[in-house]
């Protein structure tokens, strides 16, 4: 019976504005989210969160609004800066609000629809969830879901956004996610010079010392950075010496198993060039370092995983400078600059 | 219309047989949390077959996916999206009873309800669909997790004792993680009586939980042995979870 009414003063209200502000109509302009040529199958199921134009829209504004966290001044995009795909730029580690410094290295976001894991150690395993945690933790966002959605419904402008974006229109907790992965849906990096080539697109080539790096690349590391998202999606230990200070475990916290301690996700490698520094704590600064510490620098911290072991019983993938200079020519030719300066992601178009 | 029409030929079939169709009404599932013969009272020391023993001052679990079968074998399920809740000791009446009112019940002579303990893995992958504002609700009662987007199903928290520990932090938030790990149990329970929904009759299930089986159980876990603390390892959760699933019995149902 409550339900009717306000559905009724919902309407009276609608019928109300549509005269005098024709913006707060729910009137959705479908968004075809189109899977590129080279990538695997979409794993985010659309048909419960049709992407709108005006959903992207709101969950643009979202991400880049500081009142999603406790001191209303650090919105996601202050670890996600599109420049640098959504990074926290130069950062070892995020920081959040108060001057908390997090645990770990912010992830770039980028080609999320086509995962089905989230964060460093696969604390989610829904787009949806993803940013409760970020939003929730006292380290970054240090807000509460009610909190936000108190906030959002004082601020007169979300009326109308939410209006616009979800056909209930109600400003809560599940029409706030739906809109935020709307926006990270979207965001697709799939134009860098290597996507361009393998779809031989523009009769773009590689050049030598890119090629020879794609085809070490293709023998020494597509075991673990698969397909042309250029990750399986496992979680591995990959033999990095235990930083004390930090003593994180990985996946190993998310269920209290032993066989999963250091283990972290194997990230993708889309515009690696920009997201430095580089591993779960940031502690590389250069692609350089990162093969240095494959040929050389790992070390047996009693889970590594069996794929890296070598001949000689030693953990690593051995490399020669030419590889490592040729990986890293290759590495810089899944830059994606559409992406990078992609309009529809920015702050301010 | 196929449904429709073969509804009409049973009717005509049996004269008797009083006719329910389009007819709803409400139904009340009433929690009432005990440990062993006692009621459930919080701050209060109950003891373990092990020596063991705890006072609890936090007592919530989830509840999904509630439904009832009739004399008939058909079963009404309450509308998905609506169809999950938060059962808290603290919101309970003078008698010890969480009441979770049910609307819009399909009228019939209901023989056993079936629930879940905690949040399914089809829930989960649906993300925040159909959530409404029960993501909000379950953070604020505590009963998500914020390090990992996960539901809590469980929350038991106070202290343990035994010969040689006082008063030692008891918390058991049990749940699932992700799909590696799957805590939700289903428990169907038989009316001793028919609970007969109509438009003017509430009959009301008298749903008793009974705290100590969490522990002692087909397996009896002992708080000092890894029990206290149970959130995420996967022998403990599943115990756990697997003891929660006997914990229910209907005592008996009032149709008035």
């Amino acid at each position: 019976m409550n339900k009717l009414i306000v559905l009724c003063m919902v309407i009276t209200i609608w019928s109300c504005s549509e005269n005098t502000n024709f913006d707060e109509t729910y009137q959705p302009i479908p968004v075809n989210v189109e899977v590129p040529a080279n990538f695997p199958d979409m794993t985010y199921n659309l048909d419960n969160n049709p992407v709108t134009e005006d959903g992207i829209a709101l969950g643009k504004k979202l991400f880049y609004d500081g009142r999603l966290s406790v001191n209303n001044s650090i919105p996601c995009a202050f670890c996600h800066e599109q420049a640098f795909a959504f990074t926290h730029h130069g950062h070892t580690v995020s920081h959040g609000v108060d001057g908390n410094v997090g645990k770990r290295n912010a992830p770039p976001i980028q080609n999320m629809a086509f995962q089905d894991k989230f964060m460093w150690d696969g604390a989610s395993t829904h787009l949806d969830l993803q940013p409760i945690i970020p939003i929730t933790s006292d380290l970054e966002m240090g807000e509460t879901l009610s909190n936000v959605i108190q906030k959002l419904k004082a601020a007169n402008e979300y009326q109308q956004f939410f209006k616009r974006a979800f056909e209930d229109g109600n400003i809560n907790s599940e029409n706030m996610l739906k809109a935020l992965s709307q926006f990270m849906i979207v965001m697709i990096s799939s134009n860098s010079k290597y996507d361009k080539y393998v779809r031989q697109e523009d009769n773009t080539t590689l050049s030598t010392l890119e090629h020879d790096g794609l085809n070490t690349f293709t023998t020494k590391c597509t075991s673990c950075h698969a397909t042309d998202l250029f990750t399986d999606n496992t979680y591995r230990n990959n033999g990095l010496p235990i930083n004390p200070q930090l003593n994180d475990l990985g996946r190993f916290n998310i269920l209290e198993n032993p066989d999963d301690l250091y283990k972290f996700k194997v990230p993708s490698l889309r515009n690696i060039e920009v997201t430095y520094p580089y591993m779960h704590d940031g502690r590389f600064s250069t692609l350089e370092a990162v093969l240095n510490f494959y040929d050389h620098g790992m070390v047996d911290n009693g889970n590594v995983d069996p794929s890296l072991l070598r001949a000689d019983d030693s953990y690593g993938i051995s490399l020669t400078e030419y590889e490592k200079t040729s990986i890293i020519a290759f590495l810089k030719t899944l830059t994606d600059y559409e992406f990078l300066n992609d309009e529809r992601f920015a702050e301010y178009e | 219309m196929l449904s429709l029409t073969i509804l009409s030929c049973s009717n005509d079939d049996d004269s008797n047989a009083e006719d329910l169709t389009g007819q709803t009404g409400n139904l009340v599932l009433k929690f009432d949390n005990g440990v062993g013969d006692q009621d459930f009272i919080f701050g209060t020391t109950y003891n373990k077959s092990n020596g063991e023993s705890y006072s609890l001052n936090t007592l919530k679990y989830l509840i999904s996916n509630v439904r009832f079968t009739d004399e008939n074998g058909i079963e009404f399920e309450i509308t998905h999206d609506e169809n999950v809740f938060i059962i808290d000791e603290a919101n309970a009446n003078n008698a010890g009873e969480i009441w979770l009112t049910l609307n819009d019940v399909d009228a019939a002579n209901y023989t056993s309800v079936t629930f879940g303990i905690g949040i399914d893995q089809e829930r989960y992958a649906l993300g925040a669909e159909g959530q409404g504002d029960f993501l909000t609700q379950a953070a604020d009662a505590g009963m998500m997790w914020s390090w990992a987007t996960g539901f809590r199903f469980t929350r038991f928290d106070g202290t343990y004792s035994s010969a040689t520990i006082t008063d030692e932090a008891l918390n058991i938030h049990m749940g699932s993680v992700g799909t590696a790990l799957d805590n939700y149990r289903e428990v169907t329970l038989s009316l001793p009586n028919n609970a007969r929904v109509r438009q003017t009759t509430t009959p009301e299930v008298h749903i008793k939980a009974d705290i100590a089986k969490v522990f002692d159980n087909t397996t009896s876990v002992n708080f000092a042995d890894g029990y206290s603390q149970v959130h995420t390892n996967v022998e403990t959760t599943t115990v756990i979870a697997n003891n929660l699933s006997t914990i229910f019995s209907v005592h008996h149902v009032h149709n008035e």
